[in-house]
């Protein structure tokens, strides 16, 4: 014994800040799944067959008080029930034409013939024939009824009072999300997409929270005007770091992106697909009101940034073993750098090769390769345990890539200082305070190749740089010294 | 209210009894006396300062006391620290260092308050992220906003900075600075913000004030000295002046006196502070080092 609930969602309504679905009939229909795995999809109006999960949800009263009461892609709908799905759907038409009235039960016999969608192209003969409800219609007898107005009517009648039964092509919930909106009128300007595209949207959050998704890759492609000699489409990926169900956020980085976007041709369809889902859990809600707003994550603040500023432009640190100072961090771009977690390993692979030494024929030091290794093992101290600064430490301090004697600032390019009498000047006579720590690398290609001895200096203003000479050929009979360099502030 | 209540001042005891209302946060200003209440008689100063308003009420010429916890972030500066209402950074607040050019010292300043919010981050379980970034989604991120130079990782690492969690945004223009900055200051990840605001209005800075009022945030802003002059809603201004060049004495004094800070406090919540403090940074700088090179 079948039974059919006919949902109608009353489209005039839309909340208020929230984006109007491209189609909410369609998204009502996915919602319903939930109840039935049979729900089919007529015009305005969506089927669903319940007999078989009545009792899964503890009778009809009780699934209809859910498909009512829960949270639906559309606010306000209209139902009505019955035993085979046409009657469900005159129920529905009867009630929303009267929609003051308190929904009655109409027999079938007593509902309206306009309400049965086989009779429609005969309304004005059964009108003249004074036929005006099903009852009517069906007293007729069949032969001439057949012969009359087709066969098609007759099994309509047949199917409505359940002697044929109901077949429908289910709805299915897709597997990709892929919706194209025609947009109603043509579209010059990128940004003014977003309006249509946030239609979109709305329909893609619907999806993706009935399948438990996040978006990690979506396109957003436009045809264009095909009267033009130019591209017919366009064409905007989107990627995320990770997976996401906010499209709030994903419409802050469409407008970001399409801020960018210039339209050869005015657009006259939008079409949005997914490229990349993830499985996504769901995160519970804490009981307790947060007194601090709960901010965005990280990802989303990196891609925001990185959309609006360039990818170039927000960056993250990757450390790279080399000892000249400009190769020993590369500055990637955030969305794109990998994280930071696979830097302790490579960076302990450094250890116990370290090459800076100070030159000794400059200057005696008491224990050259003391000075990195001691202040490799005071980067590990925590800050305020004094009583560890003296101690010895074992040499193979895990963190050797930190280097304690550089400054905290770096030059972009190194700054060429003047020399006047000998002295490198840079707003003013500068006095050397430590050094020099002599530098060479990069004689194994790949780079350049640096022979620097690094200095500490003071300047007239009490600031502490770092400034190194430049060693050009290395004759230990005569070494001939190159210029003076600026190449970090100890801020 | 009280003010409303008493008002009938009498000049020459305006400082005899002080105090103003510390929960209008943004009101600070230069002057130590905010809204001066005075009384007629004696008697009733005497019962105002009898009564015990608790921490509601702040007396302008003693330091305020942010007493709720986690509401500041020690600098790791001891010297600085009681100079500070609450003992330290205040957390949720704009705090303004100026600095002149010549004297940028804004990592020594800085830097073990950075680590210590850093290390005081705990990891946040969400159970929707996996993987990496789930280590990537504790608030140990540190954000900087249009650095004049290019971080020097390896030195920062040293100091105990975790480097891979520095995200540097090279803003450009003034509006680019304070969307970036105001973006950073939203997201629950981000420990602390440094943002270098050369040229910002007081309206927009009041702006990033409320920001990190609203998500409780560190964030120090630093602009050039000539600032000074104007008015600005931090609750917190400091200004590192450069050091005096000593005499020629022997290179580890002098890399000490180079390594020391000075700081002025320009506006704090209590009474003004004239004379500028000489912090030595109690940590393992290059100086350590230099030090043992020059012994």
């Amino acid at each position: 014994m079948a039974h059919w609930i006919a949902l109608q969602p009353e489209l005039a309504d839309t909340q208020a800040g929230s984006a109007e679905l491209t189609d909410p009939v369609q998204a009502v229909g996915w919602w319903a799944l939930r109840y039935t795995p049979k729900v089919a999809r007529c015009n305005q109006v969506l089927l669903l067959e319940v007999a078989a999960s009545t009792r899964l949800w503890g009778g009809l009263p009780a699934l209809l008080q859910h498909v009512l009461a829960s949270n639906k892609p559309v606010a306000l709908m209209n139902y009505s029930q019955a035993a085979t799905s046409l009657i469900a759907t005159a129920r529905l038409l009867v009630a929303s034409a009267t929609p003051h009235q308190v929904a009655l039960e109409v027999p079938a016999d007593a509902l309206p013939v306009h309400t049965l969608a086989a009779a429609q192209p005969h309304l004005d003969t059964f009108a003249r024939l004074g036929l005006r409800t099903w009852g009517q219609l069906r007293a007729l007898p069949r032969a001439g009824l057949s012969r009359r107005f087709g066969a098609g009517l007759l099994n309509a009648l047949d199917q409505a009072y359940g002697a044929v039964p109901d077949i429908y092509p289910w709805l299915t919930l897709p597997e990709v999300f892929d919706v194209a909106l025609e947009l109603p009128s043509h579209v010059d300007s990128a940004p003014a997409l977003l309006f249509a595209a946030r239609r979109l949207l709305a329909q893609l959050k619907v999806w993706l929270q009935l399948r438990h998704l996040g978006v990690l890759g979506l396109e957003l492609i436009w045809q264009m005007d095909e009267r033009r000699h130019t591209a017919h489409q366009g064409a905007l990926p989107l990627r995320t770091a990770q997976p996401t169900e906010d499209t709030a956020h994903l419409q802050r980085l469409l407008s970001e992106h399409l801020a960018h976007v210039s339209l050869p041709a005015p657009v006259h369809t939008l079409r949005l697909r997914t490229l990349e889902t993830q499985a996504m859990g769901n995160q519970s809600a804490s009981l307790v009101l947060d007194t601090h707003r709960a901010g965005d994550g990280l990802s989303q603040m990196l891609e925001r940034l990185s959309a609006r500023l360039g990818a170039d432009r927000v960056l993250q640190l990757q450390p790279r073993m080399d000892h000249r100072p400009e190769q020993m961090q590369a500055w990637l771009s955030a969305t794109q750098s990998v994280a930071g977690n696979a830097m302790n390993t490579r960076a302990r692979s450094l250890g116990g090769r370290v090459l800076c030494s100070v030159s000794p024929a400059l200057r005696p030091l008491p224990a050259g390769s003391s000075l990195t290794c001691a202040e490799h093992s005071a980067a590990q101290t925590p800050v305020g345990q004094k009583s560890l600064k003296n101690k010895r430490l074992p040499m193979d301090a895990p963190t050797p890539w930190a280097q304690g004697t550089a400054p905290t600032w770096l030059l972009a390019e190194p700054l060429r200082l003047a020399v006047v009498q000998q002295h490198p000047h840079y707003q003013g006579p500068l006095t050397l305070l430590a050094g020099p720590q002599r530098l060479e690398a990069g004689w194994w290609g790949g780079g350049d190749l640096a022979l620097r001895d690094y200095f500490v200096a003071r300047g007239s203003l009490a600031v502490l740089l770092w400034i190194y000479r430049e060693r050009l050929a290395i004759t230990a009979a005569a070494p001939s010294v190159g210029h003076w360099y600026l190449h970090g502030f100890f801020a | 209210l009280y003010s409303i209540l008493m008002c009938n001042g009498v000049l020459n005891e305006i400082n005899a009894m002080s105090f103003s209302a510390s929960f209008s946060a943004n009101f600070a200003v230069n002057a130590p006396v905010l809204r001066a209440v005075s009384a007629d008689s004696p008697a009733v100063s005497r019962t105002a300062h009898a009564l015990d308003f608790g921490q509601d009420v702040w007396r302008a010429d003693s330091l305020a006391a942010n007493t709720q916890v986690g509401s500041v972030l020690a600098t790791g500066h001891a010297l600085l620290d009681a100079q500070l209402p609450g003992g330290g950074w205040p957390m949720g607040a704009l705090c303004e260092i100026l600095q002149t050019h010549s004297a940028q010292s804004e990592w020594r300043l800085l830097l073990p308050a950075l680590v210590a919010a850093q290390q005081s981050a705990k990891p946040m379980a969400l159970p929707g992220q996996r993987g990496l970034a789930t280590a990537n989604a504790s608030a140990a991120t540190v954000v900087l906003i249009g650095p004049p130079h290019v971080p020097f990782g390896p030195a920062l690492a040293a100091q105990g900075l975790a480097v891979q969690r520095l995200v540097w945004v090279k803003a450009q223009t003034p509006a680019e600075r304070l969307w970036a900055t105001e973006q950073a200051l939203r997201c629950e990840a981000v420990a602390a913000v440094l943002a270098w605001l050369p040229q910002a209005q007081s309206a927009s800075l009041r702006r990033l004030h409320m920001a990190a009022q609203e998500h409780n945030k560190l964030l120090f802003v630093m602009r050039p000295a000539q600032a000074q002059r104007e008015s600005s809603p931090a609750p917190l201004r400091l200004i590192l002046l450069g050091a005096q060049a000593g005499g020629q004495a022997d290179a580890p004094t002098e890399v000490q006196a180079a390594d020391a800070l000075h700081v002025q406090v320009l506006k704090r919540r209590g009474s003004p502070l004239t004379q500028s403090l000489v912090v030595q940074p109690q940590r393992h700088t290059h100086h350590g080092a230099l030090d043992r090179v020059a012994a």
